[in-house]
């Protein structure tokens, strides 16, 4: 008993000890799964923080492959399109022969310096562009070198089917494919950056920009002024063509110009000049001459203190001091407000704006939007010359065009106003119904003055200056009026150098589209034609519409009827 | 009673182990299959981009102005003038009844072998 009480007792404390020792490896077991536990618990933090660097040099890889949504012209033609290309980078630290590297890549691509690549391949970095924007064929050649650490990635390049022709409207992208000029910059201020930024804009599923541009129309301007260049050997050349009851613009050529797909003829020369980024219809202000005499007239008439009967005395210049302003062919004698107009009298417009007041006068340029920049998508934008207030003289020398600088696109959109019943529309690049536009418009004449306005320039192309224009044009009841401003050059105006304008608007009995075209420094075609606008501006303005007006359903009209009614036989 | 526990749980781990392998491997295979065809779709929408901006480039007025021009001679092409246009409205309205008499002058004239038609496009 006491063996076994003994036994047991041993047994006892065996048992103890036995069960110590269980204690201690259950607790050491405990320990051991909490160490693989913490590990695996430590490792996937790990994994979950870990930022995966997606970026290519700086840029997030979405930014680089994102798109820009389709441009489409009016009609729907593609004006800006994204297509696919690859381009090539190397990942140095994966690359393992760098000399082996560098001859393969060369024997594709032999326009890269040895010694620049061999610099890019070499160190850790984890991207590093080669070459950008290839074609597929160099793409399938370079693949079959299988290089080691040399990939792709496809990226979308801009391209312009249209070419030069809808250049200053479009702009033009970088390499990033972010708009730098034109309608592309308008877009990425706009929303599109943030899209991008946000990786939505990606694999062309963002609805296209439907322009107000017609490219037929566009293209039928752009031959015309490229031929006016020749012509007329003028160092520029400019229109616009707007629709006056939405306010569209339907054409804009601004000459000369570079092409979008290739960004370095931006840096060409043109006669020795290098302006080919500038678009003369939007950032180029000019005295844009008697084409303002439609301005100063209807401002007059307007009011109601000049009638279309009343009589101006142009029988002696007008004295300001030392200066006396005269007419250019001047009649010198009593004219009627028509004849004012015809013969682009200077004494007579200065007299009517006088009638109607020098501050009101004023007035009235505010009202026509002549002292900012015309609100508009193009980025390309400057402020007119507008003095604030109008002393004698300035408002004298500016009811005929000059002393004040405005950009051929407020004299559009201006012009636009007087002939569509007297509301003015804000000219716009975006397409835009008749129903949007009318929400948008504002009055700044009386529909009783807008067919004021109407009989006089389509009398001024039936029996004034227009009359080259309409040779043309003839049976879309265009009309419109001239400008030749003398250049200053230097300080002072000079003699021979002009900038010839055409303000024009067609079909005049049921206004739909005004234009404005302008001829830097133009000279004569032949010996026996002149060099006032209406030989150039005027003869470009007739065969733009002889063109274009059938492309914007407008068919001729011979009937006499019609100019009877727009311009009654008591005006002519 | 264990013995059989045992074995149903021995096998069940196995054909458990089984199907999760397949599994895996047919996700594999049906990702790479997926990574394939995001590589095919990838580069036939570049190739369809490419062909969108080869259409629009050939249908640009910019284009096709110069073919024109090209063959202007050949085809004897000029610009429309404005007095080639017409209106419907002054098209002359359709006669009431068919002239009887002029078709039977017609007929006449074609049996007896003169053809004015033939005529008026020779002497134009």
């Amino acid at each position: 008993m006491a063996l076994i009480s003994e036994a047991s007792i041993l047994l006892d404390g065996g048992r103890v000890s036995r069960g110590n020792l269980t204690k201690a490896r259950i607790r050491w077991v405990i320990v051991a799964l909490l160490l693989v536990f913490g590990a695996v618990a430590g490792r996937l933090i790990q994994l979950g923080t870990t930022v995966n660097d997606a970026t290519i040099e700086g840029v997030a890889r979405d930014v680089i492959t994102a798109t820009r949504p389709t441009l489409l012209d009016r009609n729907g033609l593609e004006m800006a399109v994204d297509i696919r290309v690859p381009s090539l980078f190397a990942e140095p630290r994966r690359i393992v022969d760098i000399e082996e590297a560098v001859t393969k890549l060369r024997t594709v691509l032999p326009e890269l310096d040895e010694a620049w690549l061999r610099n890019k391949l070499t160190g850790d970095k984890g991207f590093v562009w080669i070459k950008r924007e290839l074609t597929p064929a160099i793409e399938e050649r370079i693949f079959q070198l299988g290089i080691p650490g040399i990939e792709f990635v496809t990226e979308s390049k801009r391209f312009y089917p249209s070419g030069r022709e809808a250049s200053h409207i479009l702009g033009g992208v970088n390499i990033d494919n972010q708009g730098t000029m034109g309608i592309e910059k308008h877009m990425d201020d706009d929303d599109l950056a943030l899209l991008q930024e946000l990786g939505i804009a990606r694999d062309q599923a963002l609805t296209p920009v439907t322009l107000s541009l017609d490219l037929r129309v566009q293209h039928a301007m752009y031959e015309q002024l490229a031929d006016s260049l020749i012509r007329y050997q003028a160092i520029a050349a400019s229109a616009v063509t707007v629709d006056v009851r939405t306010g569209e613009v339907v054409g804009l050529v601004s000459l000369p110009d570079y092409d979008p797909n290739d960004p370095g003829s931006i840096n060409a020369e043109y006669r020795g000049l290098k302006n080919q980024r500038f678009n003369r219809i939007t950032s180029g202000i000019y005295e844009l001459g008697s084409t303002m005499k439609t301005v100063t007239l209807a401002g007059a008439l307007d009011s109601g203190k000049v009638r279309m009967t009343d009589q101006f005395d142009a029988r002696f210049g007008v004295r300001f001091g030392r200066f006396t302003i005269d007419d250019f062919h001047g009649k010198h004698r009593v004219l009627s407000v028509p004849e004012v107009y015809k013969y682009s009298s200077n004494i007579g417009t200065i007299k009517i704006m006088q009638a109607l007041g020098k501050d009101d006068f004023r007035a009235f340029l505010s009202k026509l939007g002549f002292d900012k920049g015309v609100p508009f998508e193009l980025p390309e934008m400057r402020t007119p010359k507008v003095p604030e207030k109008f002393s004698e003289i300035v408002a004298a020398t500016a009811s005929f065009g000059h002393g004040m600088s405005i950009s051929p696109l407020h004299m559009a959109q201006a012009y636009a106003g007087f002939i569509n019943d007297g509301v003015m529309l804000p000219v716009t690049l975006l397409k835009r119904s008749e129903a949007e536009a009318a929400e948008l418009g504002t009055r700044i004449i009386s529909p009783q003055t807008s067919i004021e306005v109407r009989s006089l320039m389509r009398l001024n192309a039936l029996s004034g200056s227009g009359t080259r224009m309409n040779t043309y044009a003839n049976g879309y009841r265009a009309g419109g009026k001239t400008g030749t401003a003398e250049k200053v050059v230097k300080g002072r105006y000079a003699v021979g150098t002009n900038l010839n304008v055409f303000a024009s608007g067609f079909p005049l009995d049921d206004p739909r589209y005004v234009m404005v075209v302008v001829i830097d420094e133009p000279k004569r075609e032949s010996p026996t034609t002149g060099t006032t606008a209406g030989w150039n501006a005027g003869e470009v303005t007739g065969r733009i519409v002889q063109r274009i007006a059938p492309m914007l359903g407008i068919s001729p009209d011979f009937s006499q009827m019609l100019d009877d009614q727009l311009v009654p036989a008591a005006i002519r | 009673m264990i013995k059989t526990i045992n074995a149903i749980m021995v096998f069940t781990s196995i054909a458990g182990l089984v199907g999760v392998y397949a599994l895996k491997y047919s996700v594999e295979d049906i990702a790479s299959d997926k990574a394939a065809i995001e590589r095919k779709i990838d580069r036939q929408k570049g190739e369809l981009s490419l062909l969108r901006a080869d259409w629009s480039y050939l249908n640009q007025p910019a284009h096709v102005a110069p073919i024109v021009a090209r063959h202007q001679a050949a085809l004897n092409l000029v610009p429309i003038k404005q007095e080639q246009f017409g209106l419907m409205g002054s098209l002359p309205m359709r006669p009431a009844a068919p002239d009887t008499a002029a078709l039977d002058d017609l007929l006449n004239s074609l049996d007896a072998g003169i053809d004015p038609i033939q005529q008026l496009i020779e002497a134009n």
